[in-house]
């Protein structure tokens, strides 16, 4: 592992700059997603509001065998991931897997893209605005890394890479799910590779580093943290590029293409044809 | 000839004898005069086929402009151009052009996109054209040779638009090549060696870009221009079908002639051609080939697709079930070379034979220039309709995990709809279309026998509640209508006999009262032609019937 | 005229037109035709050619309000496309002149975003405003006139006399009667159709030789190497993984049919593995090699879902089942994925052991022969 290990403060740092951007640009799905979820957000917002009045006080109790940040994730697992995830992260037979050796990264990333906590049992968890708060997310973190260890969040710009390597290196391990420019994909059987128009850096970072779900792991040894951050740098490069040629139709290929050659080429030529031929 | 110099009525000047001087020389005026006086219909379905050739015209002058820049070659370079995403990766000549063409030719990605979306236009405009022809039997004798032609000209266009679509060697075209190879090797018995042959040796090759290249801009050009002027010859000796309708037999084509009327509206819809090219060309992006990436055997999308014209193909691939067929001695027919082709090769051969097979089965073998209504052939339309909805279940098919992905359903589910649905959908379509057709006729017919309705209810001195039909013509003693079908639309409405004011004036806009230039034309007593003999016919319900469209009390405000 | 008749190479004959020449020059004199106002000559050729004008809606009086609106409406739109076509022009040749640098930068400015979508719109606007006033021009300001125009069935006369003309030359011909001279026709018609075509046999080349399709660069002791070239230890990858390997031979990652997927299967995916008969010891520890072309059409696969051990193609959707083999469990694929023997060199990595034992990619008619 070329990354250091932060414990409490250093992933806020490393979180902080593109959590904030991809915030702003999820502004309008946000806003669509919102009313699904606006009643479970309300009270989760309202625990934790009442947890973060509570929790310094509760931390200090107990500062002997774990850190505070450790303490108050403990308090934040047993309330939300427990029922699934185990007494002591073992998992749980058809319900979660096992976070023994998932580490840090998978939590960042299962957590901040909303995906968990679990709304209910699919094929695939879909992601979602966040559930926990940015610290809250820390103190999970810590509890899990404390306690099943695994791969740790990458510091520094994660988007510094090499960008036509990381062009190629996103053909050749990426593109076949997630298309040529990060739309996203189906899969067998309603599963599918999600869009990576909201992911930020660090969260494509951690999915790479921790395979989440169906997608394959990208160890540190198969992709080098630097080859990480060229696949990083195209991805995030590429998404914000101007399309020179006029509205991109989502980038789809022949398929929109086709659509908007008979919805709006056809169906004007036939409306001008008409009233060729019309005799007013 | 001189004779004509001193003639009285001889061209006094300037432009009349440089005429004379050309005519002199090429002995013209005859045939021009007959091409200015050749009448054409007025109905705008006649535009559909003009719509292709323009953009056909189109693609000639925008692709000879990309030929100035392309580099039809397979050699290896590193690209160096302004696009940075791209700069220092290993890639084709060919592909390296087209991105030279994009991001270093002043216009040039307005150019190759007005030639992507020409190509996509003139596809889709060849394919309503031959609906059209389809739907109303204008490929009955004595056009079956044109039909013929138009087939083979649609084959042409997709061979066009195949080879053109593989041109720039981008990651997606790869792909598309990647599976011609193995259709091609699918073929039995001597399907490696046609690969062979076309690859110059295993998939991918030095030769094949170059190879493409020149079937796209030489060959299939040249065939396709010298069946365009075939076609258009064959048309111009046939002259026009046309619908039923007054003073229309099988023997005239009423119409505009050539000049000015229709070569105006044809110039114009040329220059509309090009425009909406050239706007889709500007204002959205198609193709764009620095995104795809340059092609790798190794590498792949999701959501790799053929431009639509051949998403058919691909999905009849796609829903295909895993059916090799072992034959003794260890030989196979995989399950590849059934949708594609033999798929294919029925499709276009079942098409390209149509009006033979009808021929047969109808034993109508007299010449017709008449069009039919497809609710009066309602065998022949549901038959369309049927073709036209497995066609369509094969592009649903084609395009099923784009579906799957944006409206999030499992793509194994999408793959099982097309499989059954390219079973089930033609037979309920023709079904249902068989009946709609049936059912039109019928109300035709009723309304020939007992005339339109007018939405007046009349209360009869015994107390029982009728609406007030309007006939269309003289009626027996029983009140019914003795006009018979004739093959061309009946008046279903008030406002369409002049018994009430038409409601639309202007194409786009209704205009309730009469506009200036209504006022006008009266004012110049122009009647309406087409509403004159049956205004004179109405007669039954209210007096104010049958008045002229501005009366008021027309029948039309009771019922709305 | 006279002159004519001496000049060299004449055969005499008289100048005068012949009494086939005939037509509408007999039916009608200079002087008659001359008589005739424009609009009667336009009627009178009308209806040499079949065409008669049935009605004519002349256009809106001269000077008329109708007249001068339709005139205005028209004029107007042909003056929007001379303007658009202009403004094509600016911002064509504008544009790192006065305009903003076009050319596209990554860090580009907005115009460069422009450039396309104006010129688009401009030349757009200018093609269907010229358009659109031409046919405004047709329906509002031109006479609105129907003709009929007559259809002839074939001539029977015609068709008599130039069956008399063909038979009459056939007949001459005596190839009825010289049979000799037909047969060789014919054989010398078929020796040249050859003849032509023949040079395309430059084109054929023997697929069989060399068994080109059924063979990759893989061999045994040909190490497995990342598109980098870099070679793979079995520590390197995390259980759960796939990396596309290539063989280690120059332009290895770049053989259209060397591509293989090196998987590394989670625990609970190798107590569930079963491979196919004979291939049991293929893989390496919890390590399978497959191929990375599908076996259907040829795309590369590598859609791996790592929990539901599935490889999905994007082409068309064939699914394989890495625990099973890499065998199709959906779709229209119908053979499994050739696995690719693989075991560690001395200095502890990866190799083949072999090539392929199966021909890899879309299956084809010897495919089981060869």
């Amino acid at each position: 592992m070329s990354t250091t290990n932060p414990h409490s403060d250093a992933p806020t740092d490393a979180a902080g700059r593109p959590a904030d951007r991809a915030r702003v640009r999820r502004r309008s799905k946000q806003r669509r997603r919102i009313a699904n979820v606006a009643g479970l957000m309300a009270s989760l917002v309202l625990t934790g509001s009442l947890y973060s009045v509570f929790a310094p006080a509760q931390a200090a109790d107990d500062t002997t065998s774990e850190s505070a940040a450790e303490a108050a994730g403990r308090e934040l697992y047993e309330r939300s991931c427990i029922t699934c995830h185990g007494e002591n992260l073992e998992g749980e037979a058809n319900r979660g897997p096992s976070l023994i050796g998932v580490g840090e990264a998978s939590v960042y990333f299962q957590v901040h893209t909303g995906r968990m906590p679990l709304v209910r049992q699919q094929e695939q968890a879909p992601d979602k605005p966040a559930v926990f708060s940015d610290e809250e997310i820390d103190q999970l973190m810590a509890y899990v890394q404390a306690n099943g260890g695994g791969p740790t969040l990458p510091s520094g710009n994660l988007q510094d890479g090499d960008l036509a390597e990381g062009g190629e290196l996103f053909r050749l391990n990426c593109a076949s799910c997630h298309n040529f420019v990060g739309e996203g994909g189906a899969l067998s059987s309603g599963k599918y590779a999600p869009s990576l128009e909201d992911a930020t850096d660090l969260e494509i970072y951690t999915a790479m580093l921790t395979g989440p779900e169906n997608m394959p792991v990208f160890g540190d040894n198969q992709l080098t943290p630097e080859e990480k951050r060229s696949i990083i740098n195209y991805v995030q490069t590429v998404k914000f590029q101007a399309d020179p040629g006029g509205a991109g139709v989502g980038r789809m290929g022949p398929v929109a293409e086709g659509l908007v050659i008979w919805v709006v080429g056809v169906t004007a030529l036939m409306f001008g044809i008409f009233w060729m031929g019309s005799k007013a | 000839m001189a004779a004509t110099a001193t003639a009285p009525g001889a061209p006094t000047s300037r432009l009349g004898k440089a005429a004379t001087e050309f005519d002199d020389r090429l002995i013209v005026a005859g045939p021009v005069r007959r091409t200015l006086n050749k009448v054409f219909p007025d109905h705008w379905s006649f535009l559909l086929g003009e719509i292709a050739l323009y953009c056909f015209i189109l693609l000639l002058l925008s692709g000879t402009y990309l030929t100035f820049f392309f580099d039809a070659t397979m050699t290896e370079v590193v690209y160096d151009g302004e696009y940075d995403p791209l700069r220092g990766t290993d890639m084709s000549a060919a592909y390296a052009s087209a991105l030279d063409l994009s991001f270093d030719v002043r216009g040039g990605l307005f150019m190759r996109q007005m030639h992507h979306w020409a190509a996509l236009l003139f596809v889709a405009a060849i394919v309503v054209h031959l609906l059209r022809i389809f739907f109303t039997g204008a490929f009955r004798r004595p056009r079956e040779s044109n039909w013929l032609i138009g087939v083979v000209m649609l084959v042409l266009s997709l061979l066009m638009g195949v080879t053109g679509y593989t041109l720039p060697d981008d990651l997606l075209s790869g792909t598309g090549l990647r599976i011609i190879s193995a259709i091609l090797l699918s073929i039995p018995v001597i399907g490696t060696w046609v690969h062979f042959a076309i690859f110059n040796g295993d998939f991918v090759g030095e030769e094949i870009i170059g190879r493409f290249y020149i079937a796209h801009v030489l060959i299939f050009p040249a065939i396709l221009l010298a069946l365009i002027a075939v076609h258009l010859l064959i048309l111009v000796k046939q002259k026009h079908t046309q619908f039923p309708g007054p003073g229309r037999t099988e023997h005239n084509v009423v119409g505009n002639r050539l000049f000015p009327t229709f070569a105006g509206k044809a110039t114009g819809l040329l220059l509309v051609v090009f425009g909406v090219c050239a706007a889709l060309a500007g204002l959205v992006q198609i193709n764009p080939v620095w995104l795809w990436g340059p092609y790798n055997p190794a590498q792949v999308s999701a959501a790799s697709q053929p431009d639509w014209y051949i998403l058919f193909l691909d999905g009849s691939t796609r829903i295909f079930p895993a059916w090799d067929i072992n034959l003794p001695g260890d030989y196979t027919i995989p399950a590849l070379f059934w949708p594609t082709v033999v798929v294919a090769g029925a499709m276009f051969t079942v098409l390209a034979l149509y009006p033979m097979i009808e021929r047969k089965l109808t034993g109508d073998t007299a010449a017709h220039h008449l069009l039919q209504r497809p609710r009066d052939v309602p065998v022949r339309t549901s038959l369309g309709v049927m073709a036209l909805t497995f066609y369509l279940v094969l592009v649903i098919s084609g395009s099923n995990d784009v579906i799957a992905d944006k409206f999030t359903i499992s793509l194994n589910a999408m793959t099982w709809f097309g499989r059954i649905g390219v079973i089930v959908f033609p037979a309920i379509a023709y079904m249902i279309t068989y009946r709609i057709c049936l059912g039109l006729q019928q109300h035709d017919r009723e309304v020939l026998e007992h005339g339109i309705e007018t939405g007046v209810i009349r209360r009869l001195p015994h107390g029982e509640f009728i609406e007030v039909h309007q006939p269309l013509g003289p009626v027996d003693e029983h009140g019914h209508g003795q006009l018979a079908y004739g093959g061309a639309p009946v008046p279903k409405r008030m406002n369409q006999v002049g018994g009430a004011r038409r409601a639309i004036r202007g194409f786009f806009t209704p205009i309730e009262q009469p506009s200036a230039v209504e006022l006008e034309q009266q004012g110049e007593g122009r009647g309406l032609a087409a509403g004159e003999a049956a205004r004179e016919l109405t007669s039954s319900g209210r007096p104010s019937d049958g008045g002229r469209p501005s009366d008021g009390g027309r029948p039309q405000d009771t019922r709305d | 005229m006279n002159t004519h008749e001496t000049r060299p190479g004449s055969a005499g004959g008289s100048d005068t037109p012949g009494p086939l020449h005939g037509g509408p020059d007999e039916d009608y004199t200079p002087e008659q035709l001359a008589a005739m106002s424009r609009e009667e000559l336009d009627i009178l050729g009308a209806r040499y050619d079949g065409v008669e004008i049935l009605h004519v809606d002349p256009g809106p009086e001269p000077g008329s309000r109708l007249e001068k609106r339709a005139v205005r409406q028209v004029g107007w739109t042909f003056a929007g496309a001379g303007i658009s076509a202009l403004l094509f022009l600016v911002v064509y040749a504008g544009s790192g002149w006065f305009l903003p640098e076009w050319a596209w930068a990554e860090e580009g400015t907005t115009w460069s975003a422009l450039f396309t979508p104006l010129l688009g719109l401009f030349m757009g606007l200018a093609f269907t405003l010229a358009g659109v006033g031409l046919v405004l021009y047709t329906k509002k300001l031109l006479p609105h006139e129907t003709a009929v125009q007559d259809k002839h069935d074939g001539s029977h006369f015609d068709r008599v006399t130039t069956g008399a003309t063909l038979v009459g030359g056939l007949h001459n011909s005596g190839l009825a009667r010289r049979k000799l001279l037909t047969r060789s026709l014919g054989f010398m018609g078929a020796a040249f159709g050859l003849m032509l075509i023949a040079p395309l046999g430059g084109m054929i080349k023997n697929p069989n030789k060399g068994n080109p399709l059924g063979r990759t660069n893989w061999a045994e002791g040909v190490r497995l190497v990342r598109d980098d070239g870099s070679p793979i230890r079995p520590g390197d990858q995390q259980p759960g993984s796939l990396e596309t390997v290539f063989p280690a031979v120059p332009g290895g990652n770049r053989q259209s049919d060397a591509a293989t997927m090196l998987i590394r299967l989670r625990p609970e995916q190798v107590t569930s593995d079963r491979p196919r008969e004979g291939q049991a010891d293929f893989g390496y520890g919890d390590y399978v090699a497959y191929s990375k072309i599908c076996t259907h059409a040829g795309c590369p696969v590598s859609l791996y879902e790592q929990e539901t051990s599935r490889i999905l193609c994007p082409c068309h959707q064939s699914q394989f089942d890495v625990t099973q083999g890499a065998k199709p469990v959906f779709g229209p694929a119908t053979r499994s994925l050739p696995q690719l023997p693989i075991t560690v060199d001395d200095e502890g990595y990866f190799v083949a052991r072999s090539d392929y034992i199966e021909a890899v990619g879309p299956t084809y008619w010897n495919r089981e022969r060869i």
